[in-house]
């Protein structure tokens, strides 16, 4: 008998779990496409600034900016990590964290001191159990706001330009599709041409194809294009460093959301095999008091 | 400045698109003070300043607050994109007041930080004379 009560308030337990995890699943869903709704709302602005550089790329400036090149000979990384404030994800802060310890101490073994600056709670609490060195960044909460992160931005590029640091590179989970996230260090500064996706045609800084692209436009210019130059490096920057928390966000959703649907269906699994047990018992309690029964009668006779 | 000829203005931020219409006259702040923009502009590509954006069209006249950014006129197509772009009606004056006097409060130490008080300060002016023409 007790046996048998056990198991149904085991197999009760796992059915709340159930609920939850599903509940968890659901949110997880909502949430990512709440997020992926507002990566598809930036593209249109990296786009179209992207769009501005290369037309500046076919005019002949003298591209001297302070962002392409670094400013001081004493090499120093600075690294933002992004990971999660909340936990439950699977293996998401787990693959963002391996990344950027491994970027960071190829850095260090380089020779080039790393800051590194620490987004979301999970990160924080994972280098304070290694008792690692960091910036903690813990204010920006789970949905990214281009006002909160340009700040951020703002002082990298600062930093950047004191020569404080000759480079910083952004280790997050890039969102490629649905099916498919992976951790990756891009370097933010100093600015290099962004990477061609696949079909999204030449969106170099000033190189071959784009050029001469550019040059057909006459634009009238304020000011000038080397200070305009000035403003729009910058701001792609901020966008780059922007979209990074975005895909960040997205990756983090969808993580949450395999996690949970796992979950769910391995409490749905336990559930099974749990009822397997429980009638097996019933079954067997029963076959004993039949016994019995049959016995005493057996033994009237 | 009645033109039946309209061109397309659409107005970017980094998290969305705040708007996409058909206009027939636009001025927007740039750094050294206002410029307009009437259809068939000759491409430009412009910084942008802080301050009020009014696009006149078919659905009458609008106007945002911007902070910054660019503008770009090729083909007919306005492209405005800024960090923030907010209608009078999210503006809360309450809370830029409050942003003023900070702002007024912040300490002056070198040019950065001067400069940097003056945007502030210019940022939080600009939103309350929208809010006060409007409202």
């Amino acid at each position: 008998m007790a046996n048998k009560r056990q198991l149904v308030k085991r197999r009760k337990a796992v059915r709340n779990i159930r609920k939850i995890t599903r509940t968890m699943q659901l949110i997880a869903t909502a949430r990512f496409q709440a997020m992926f709704k507002r990566v598809s709302a930036s593209k249109p602005y990296s786009e179209k600034l992207a769009e501005m550089v290369n037309g500046l790329a076919g005019i002949d400036v003298d591209i001297e900016d302070s962002l392409l090149e670094a400013h001081s000979d004493a090499p120093r990384d600075a690294t933002v990590v992004i990971t999660s404030n909340r936990g439950l994800c699977g293996g998401y802060n787990a693959n963002v964290m391996r990344t950027a310890i491994e970027h960071i101490d190829r850095t260090a073994g380089s020779g080039t001191p790393c800051d590194v600056q620490m987004v979301g709670k999970k990160g924080i609490q994972y280098f304070r159990f290694l008792k690692r060195a960091m910036t903690e960044i813990s204010h920006l909460g789970d949905t990214p706001k281009f006002e909160t992160v340009e700040p951020l931005a703002n002082e990298l590029i600062a930093r950047f330009r004191r020569g404080e640091v000759t480079t910083v590179h952004v280790v997050f989970m890039r969102f490629h599709s649905m099916g498919r996230q992976r951790p990756d260090v891009i370097q933010l500064l100093p600015l290099a041409p962004e990477k061609k996706d696949a079909g999204a045609g030449p969106s170099s800084v000033g190189e071959g194809a784009s050029a001469e692209a550019g040059a057909t436009v006459q634009y009238d210019f304020s000011p000038e294009p080397g200070k305009l130059l000035e403003e729009l490096l910058p701001a792609t920057v901020r966008i780059r460093l922007f979209t990074c928390f975005l895909e960040a966000a997205v990756s983090e959703q969808i993580a949450r959301m395999v996690a949970m649907k796992a979950a769910t269906d391995a409490a749905g699994d336990m559930i099974k095999a749990l009822t397997t047990q429980y009638n097996r018992a019933r079954q067997t309690s029963i076959t004993m008091e039949l016994l019995d029964i049959i016995g005493g009668a057996a033994a009237v006779q | 400045m009645a033109t039946d000829r309209q061109f397309h203005c659409s107005v970017i931020t980094p998290e969305r698109e705040v708007l996409s219409a058909e206009a027939t006259s636009v001025v927007f702040p740039a750094q050294d003070g206002e410029v307009g923009v009437l259809v068939d502009r000759a491409p430009l590509l412009f910084a942008l300043g802080i301050g009020v954006l009014r696009i006149d069209g078919e659905k009458g006249s609008q106007r945002f607050f911007i902070d910054g950014g660019f503008a770009q006129m090729l083909d007919n197509n306005l492209t405005i994109l800024t960090s923030q772009a907010l209608a009078p009606s999210e503006i809360k004056a309450d809370k830029v007041r409050q942003l003023l006097s900070e702002a007024e409060a912040m300490s002056i130490t070198d040019d950065a930080s001067w400069i940097a008080r003056d945007k502030a300060i210019r940022r939080a002016k600009e939103q309350l004379k929208l809010a006060e023409q409007v409202g």
